[in-house]
């Protein structure tokens, strides 16, 4: 899955000789926490987010009181001088897989998406990243998990998936299916249907173990 | 003792689900023999289910999700929306019975003819979605019964008490802007169990933000936790609420005998809360409940937990 097609296109931009009162406006409007900036031919040249806009700015409580805060000054400080130059960006021919793994180790919130020439094609943030997890994982789709012991060795998921077909179930998912204990494998078939009695019982008679849900867990 | 409705109608076996399906008329023959040899049935105030109007069903429905059902139903096929949603030419009428049998209840009760009843209705009807059906309902019976109680009768408030050991989307999500109408649901964590949602942090949203609550229950727990969450959350937040009438979407899966949940409820434990809920109704609504099954497949099980649940209903 590209990031081309999961990413927002035109993004909202801001040029780097704007005011950040404007940036921070910008964000509010759109509600956005980041904005790439880019110059007159598209080309990326940085990236600001809220938090850099609230650093240059007074604390929040200062604002009851104008005659303390002086906004001119404040709106004399523009994008180039807080901006992060240089930001971490991304191929539209990332995929899904890139970025999460990326994202794990840069701790940032969005990536701009900038193609050969620097020029940018759109951005996606962590959120936009999270919902097309949450969408692999089929969670919005109403459905029963299932956690299943097997035997690793080949041929043991098609016996799932030929039982569970039997069943005429249809998959959400399979989450996982990794190593669980000496010679045993873990699979987490996400299934899109309510009736699941008869499938457990089904499993079973196959000499298959149900996990106790209590006792679910991945990373082994 | 108490003037307590039973609304069970022999048509309701008619919606058939075919062979090895958990929603089975078998499910209500053995509510019905149980409370018939419990010697309950001259305590009880009988009545037969009649079709529910139209107008009533749109309330909560798209006209053309009913047309569709409808049409489904007139047609060979034998799912409709899911695989799980098995229908037969009868499904569409029963399902109008099913509603309309909750809805004469609501004017029994309203009307003083009955202070509470238990609706043993098929199919049931707390995962049914304006458009859609899902999980073996196709119209949701309560959330159109809360509709009909303020449209019709001037309720302000109607708490919806839910305790099948499933979530009931279409009920949330029908009301989730709705701060008139409070969806309580207690269930199995949605991570374990169909369908995924009715996670603690849905509470409803815009004008309904917190008019939703949901309390998920892990995996194996049981009596001791969902006593403990109806001390200290359901009866205080349903109280704070307030409602006029109180609607229970009953649904006995949450019992350990069956094999729909891996929640562990007993059937002393299912007692408990129901014996709570009419209390609260006794609180709260001058008594005014209105009971409607939703799942429960441990045929073994049904009989025994419909005779409790009609006892605290009459009051015996």
């Amino acid at each position: 899955m590209f990031i081309s097609k999961i990413m927002t296109r035109n993004p909202v931009t801001v040029d780097q000789d704007a005011d950040i009162l404007h940036a921070q406006e910008l964000m509010a409007k759109h509600q956005f926490h980041q904005l790439p900036v880019i110059d007159a031919h598209n080309f990326l040249i940085g990236i600001v987010t809220d938090r850099d806009i609230r650093s240059a700015l007074p604390s929040a409580h200062l604002e009851d009181d104008p005659g303390k805060v002086e906004w001119k000054r404040f709106s004399e400080i523009k994008i180039k001088d807080i901006m992060t130059k240089e930001p971490i960006t991304i191929s539209p021919l990332y995929t899904l897989q890139d970025a999460l793994l990326l994202l794990q180790k840069k701790r940032v919130g969005a990536f701009p998406v900038i193609d050969e020439a620097g020029i940018l094609k759109g951005i996606i943030s962590v959120s936009d990243l999270l919902k097309e997890l949450i969408n692999v994982l089929g969670l919005e789709e109403p459905g029963t998990l299932l956690c299943i012991i097997v035997e690793n060795k080949i041929g043991q998921m098609k016996k799932i998936v030929d039982a569970i077909t039997e069943e005429h179930i249809s998959f959400g998912s399979v989450l996982v299916a990794r190593y669980w204990e000496e010679g045993k494998r873990a699979v987490f078939p996400y299934l899109l249907t309510q009736n699941i009695g008869p499938l457990k019982k089904k499993l079973k008679n196959m000499g298959h173990t149900l996990l106790d849900p209590m006792d679910w867990h991945v990373d082994h | 003792m108490k003037r307590t409705g039973f609304l069970y109608d022999e048509r309701y076996l008619l919606h058939d689900t075919g062979p090895n399906h958990p929603e089975s008329p078998e499910r209500l023959k053995a509510i019905y023999q149980g409370i018939k040899q419990a010697g309950l049935l001259p305590s009880l105030t009988l009545f037969l289910a009649m079709p529910a109007d139209l107008e009533w069903i749109e309330t909560v429905h798209s006209k053309n999700y009913i047309k569709r059902f409808e049409a489904a139903c007139n047609s060979t096929i034998s799912t409709f929306d899911c695989p799980d949603n098995q229908i037969c030419a009868d499904t569409f009428v029963i399902a109008l019975l099913a509603v309309g049998g909750v809805l004469d209840a609501v004017r029994r009760v309203m009307t003083g003819q009955i202070d509470n009843a238990f609706c043993a209705v098929r199919p049931p009807g707390h995962h049914a979605e304006h458009e859609s059906a899902m999980g073996f309902c196709y119209f949701n019976n309560v959330a159109i019964a809360a509709r009909y109680l303020q449209a019709e009768w001037g309720i302000q408030r109607v708490g919806i008490v839910d305790f099948d050991v499933h979530h009931g989307n279409g009920t949330q999500h029908i009301f989730e802007k709705d701060p008139t109408v409070f969806y309580y649901s207690i269930h199995q964590h949605p991570t374990f169990a169909f369908p995924g949602t009715g996670r603690v942090f849905e509470t409803g949203d815009g004008e309904g933000e917190g008019a939703t609550r949901n309390y998920p229950v892990l995996p194996g727990h049981g009596d001791k936790e969902y006593q403990g969450l109806v001390e200290r959350d359901l009866m205080p937040v349903m109280e704070a609420f307030s409602p006029e009438v109180i609607l229970v979407s009953a649904g006995f899966d949450a019992h350990v005998d069956d094999d729909m949940s891996d929640i562990q409820l007993s059937t002393e434990g299912y007692s408990r809360i129901m014996q709570r809920i009419a209390a609260l109704a006794e609180h709260c609504s001058n008594g005014r409940l209105i009971s409607v099954l939703e799942g429960g497949y441990c045929i073994k099980r049904l009989p025994e937990l419909a005779v409790n649940h009609v006892k605290i209903l009459l009051n015996i």
